[in-house]
């Protein structure tokens, strides 16, 4: 299984630098330093949010509230920072923000750990709810006024690479850390594994549980705080979808949606693969109509990654 | 290896005082729902010495079990430990003062390797639980295994050993801890006898160190063997403490079953002419791993019991009879026509079997749907016109089921959940009697129902037999299976060990039976 999984890694690792390999036959642009940065830009907050989620999935539940919370967060950023709302200073709000970000998280939690109410159902409720929450904050307008100071989050480059991907790549190696190097990683993969036994062995289950959807609260604050402030404008419509965007990826990536695995390197593969595709498809140059494939074929990879997932299982069974 | 065996956390180990006795449990009593798993049970368990604890299925073993080890939290009682009371009801407190206990079911994490199941949730870790310390925890790992035996490699996911090794896997994960108290329950059930060496090797090292150990297994020779103490539970009463060197085996046996028992079995029935064609025949049915080399018959009207202890694979045969679990070879003959391949429960339906699963809420009802859609459930189609269902039949056919198996509810409409435990079971049953099977399958009709219910569906049983039916009745509850079967086959993990006419039979001889393993137990 272990073997599979790193397989499922370096698959996805060959599959993407085919892709790249093929898409630059055909048009040598797709190679332009500026091309990859912005797909690596894309893919950032995407990577940045699976990172957790991939955690939820090991213990065996799920978030789906991840695109709404994104999108509430962006709107109370904004209302914070603009002159024309509250004005208040950048610093205070990126903190705030933070919070904010890891209270929802943490209300997911705690709904799901210790009232014991379904994950599917809980964050389905905030999916809604959340979305709900953010059109009254932006109350059927945009802000255009993000002050500068915001903005640099967003466009602003540290020794020539952009924020976001230094934001991006401290969460991995936090990630890593976490997943390998500490009690907590540990106790996730192992309630995910076999609850029962975890329950037999006395583990925390209630506050591990608790613990990862806060966590994940505040990645996606992060990754709201890196990506929002790269265009000018906030709108209520922020986040739409990209719950079902970072599920996609971190099952690509061969979490088992059971829980109990889960490789971080699949993950960030596949989060590069999936952000990529729609921009591979427009330099293959097939036409205007193509793009409209990349949502068709995300969903392919999803079912795939699914599919290759329970043949393993059913042939370990069998 | 080093050559001398050292295991960190044992060399730690402070012996206690001889005299103090180590473990006592007063007055522990535990229900779940209605029935009473534990009703003021006491044990003591002294220090360096190993204690056995005996009783039949469902006698409250594992349940004082997870009360002991903190898993569970009793109703009433108290636990101390050299006079201290112990912190009820938390695993890892419980652990912290030196009680380890190793449960049936191996306590393992599949996807995680040897060394992180042998230290999830008691890490060691460095800079303030920041970094794990990995090298040492490996170090120690490999010198718990070692000590078991064991030699597989420490970096394969837990999952893809053997049974026995994922069984060793869990007992390095109790060594590990500084134990005081060591809780083993049936920890040989899946072992072969070089690991059950290593490990009654083990567990001699601990007694001289002072540990008390408490012992459970149905393998009567190890307990013999091993133990200086048993307590002996019966229907989750305390039925006596002994030095096992005053007991004989069946001394033991008539312990755990109890009152020297009168045979209930009923009268013989008038004996059926054997010219009559088996409504069953089964011919050298085996399903890996869980039974082998299965023969039996059951005439028209008989009641065949089927004994045995839980996991000797008597509801993994009713599974494979009724089409739910695949066979791997094996012929099964239904009314004279042998069932074809791969059958399936929609073939044996129609031929005119029907089974009352052992897990009445999960598998044998529809538990929030109505009494009427729960008793019409399996015959939907023959109740049904051109354009689908019609109220009146479905109405009638409740109705009358409701009368014929005297089903206490409010009305048909009642949700089936809101039934006791005996009127649930009376549904399970008459949901298949509308169909008028040839044959039932019987998995533990009684289990769970009060007294007065069980006089009902034993009535009903026998009354079914006498309509012609035949019945496979599967039962743990011995003086049941003694009244009802006509005839009785014992399981021993996985094969028939002896059928017997139920009115020559004993619970004595069925528990001999049923007890894996010992040579000299038929002589």
């Amino acid at each position: 299984m272990l073997g599979l999984l790193k397989q499922r890694a370096a698959g996805l690792f060959c599959f993407t630098f085919l892709a790249l390999g093929l898409v630059s036959l055909i048009n040598p642009a797709f190679l332009a330093w500026g091309n990859l940065r912005d797909i690596a830009v894309q893919a950032a907050p995407v990577c940045i949010i699976s990172c957790g989620l991939m955690l939820v999935l090991v213990l065996g539940e799920i978030d789906i509230s991840v695109g709404s919370m994104m999108g509430v967060l962006a709107a109370s950023m904004g209302a914070m920072v603009s002159a024309t709302r509250w004005g208040l200073s950048p610093w205070i709000a990126v903190i705030l923000t933070m919070i904010l970000g890891t209270l929802m998280g943490a209300l997911n939690g705690w709904l799901i750990a210790y009232l014991r109410v379904p994950s599917i159902m809980v964050t389905l409720g905030m999916l809604t709810a959340l979305r709900g929450v953010t059109e009254v904050i932006m109350g059927g307008t945009w802000i255009t006024d993000l002050p500068p100071g915001i903005r640099y989050l967003g466009t602003g480059s540290w020794m020539g690479l952009p924020i976001c991907l230094w934001v991006c790549a401290g969460v991995i190696v936090l990630s890593t850390w976490l997943i390998h190097r500490t009690p907590l990683g540990r106790r996730i993969f192992a309630i995910g594994s076999q609850p029962r036994a975890a329950h037999l062995a006395g583990l925390p289950i209630q506050r591990v549980k608790f613990l990862v959807f806060a966590w994940t609260g505040f990645l996606t604050a992060l990754a709201t705080l890196v990506s929002v402030p790269q265009l000018s404008v906030v709108d209520s419509g922020i986040g739409v979808g990209m719950e079902l965007l970072v599920v996609t990826c971190v099952v690509v990536g061969g979490t088992s949606v059971n829980g109990g695995t889960g490789h971080l390197s699949g993950v960030v593969f596949a989060v590069l693969l999936m952000t990529m595709i729609s921009t591979l498809l427009i330099f293959m140059k097939l036409g205007e109509n193509a793009t409209y494939w990349s949502r068709a074929i995300q969903g392919l990879f999803i079912l795939g990654a699914i599919l290759l997932d329970h043949l393993v299982r059913s042939k370990k069974s069998s | 290896m080093s050559a001398v065996w050292q295991w960190g956390s044992l060399s730690r180990v402070r012996t206690p005082k001889p005299t103090m006795s180590a473990l006592q449990a007063k007055q522990i009593s535990r229900s779940y729902g209605g029935t009473r798993a534990l009703s003021e049970v006491s044990i003591e368990l002294l220090p360096g010495s190993i204690h056995a604890l005996c009783g039949e299925n469902g006698a409250g073993k594992s349940t004082l079990i997870k009360i002991l080890s903190g898993v569970e939290t009793p109703d009433s009682g108290e636990v101390t430990l050299n006079g201290q009371p112990i912190p009820l009801g938390r695993v890892h407190a419980v652990e912290q003062i030196g009680i380890v206990a190793v449960h049936q079911e191996p306590v393992v994490f599949p996807h995680l390797n040897t060394v992180d199941n042998l230290f999830v949730g008691r890490e060691q870790s460095k800079v303030g639980g920041l970094w794990l310390n990995k090298k040492g925890m490996r170090e120690q790992a490999c010198q718990i295994m070692h000590s078991l035996g064991e030699t597989f490699s420490l970096d394969i996911p837990v999952g893809q050993l053997s049974l026995a090794q994922r069984q060793m896997v869990s007992m390095g994960r109790a060594l590990l801890q500084e134990c005081r108290i060591l809780i083993l329950d049936e920890p040989t059930a899946s072992l072969s006898a070089r690991e059950s060496k290593s490990l009654f090797a083990t567990m001699d090292r601990l007694q001289q160190q002072g540990v008390g150990i408490l012992y459970v297994s149905h393998r009567l020779e190890e307990v013999f063997q091993l133990a200086q103490q048993v307590t002996i539970l019966r229907d989750g009463q305390c039925a006596g403490t002994q030095p096992t060197s005053s007991l004989s085996r069946s001394e033991l046996i008539r312990m755990m079953v109890g009152r020297p028992v009168e045979n209930p079995s009923r009268q013989q029935k008038k004996t059926k002419s054997k010219s009559d064609k088996p409504i069953l025949k089964i011919r050298g049915m085996r399903r890996d791993p869980v039974f082998q080399d299965i023969h039996l018959e059951i005439h028209a009207g008989e009641i065949l019991g089927l004994s045995g202890l839980v996991g000797a694979g008597r509801s993994e045969i009713a599974r494979a009879i009724f089409g739910l679990d695949p066979v791997d070879e094996g012929e099964i003959w239904f009314e004279g026509r042998c069932l074809p391949e791969g059958f399936t429960i929609q073939d044996t339906m129609a031929m005119g079997m029907a089974m009352v699963p052992e897990d009445r809420q999960r598998e044998g009802l529809v538990l929030p749907a109505s009494v009427e859609d729960n008793l019409t459930l399996p015959s939907l189609i023959e109740l049904s016109g051109w354009m689908g269902m019609h109220r009146k039949p479905r109405h009638e056919a409740s109705r009358s089921l409701i009368e014929q198996m005297g089903i206490k509810t409010a009305s048909r409409a009642s949700s089936a959940q809101s039934l006791s435990g005996g009127n649930q079971q009376k549904i399970v049953l008459g949901k298949w009697v509308y169909r008028q099977p040839r044959l039932f399958i019987l998995d533990e009709p009684t289990r769970g129902v009060d007294v007065g219910a069980k006089e009902e569906v034993h009535r009903m049983i026998e009354q079914l037999a006498a309509g012609g039916s035949a019945i496979l009745l599967i039962s743990s509850d011995m003086p049941e299976i003694l009244r009802l079967s006509d005839r009785i086959l014992t399981l021993c993990q996985g094969r028939i060990k002896g059928e017997i006419a139920s009115h020559e039979a004993t619970q004595e001889i069925l528990l001999q039976w049923a007890l894996p393993e010992e040579r000299d137990a038929l002589s």
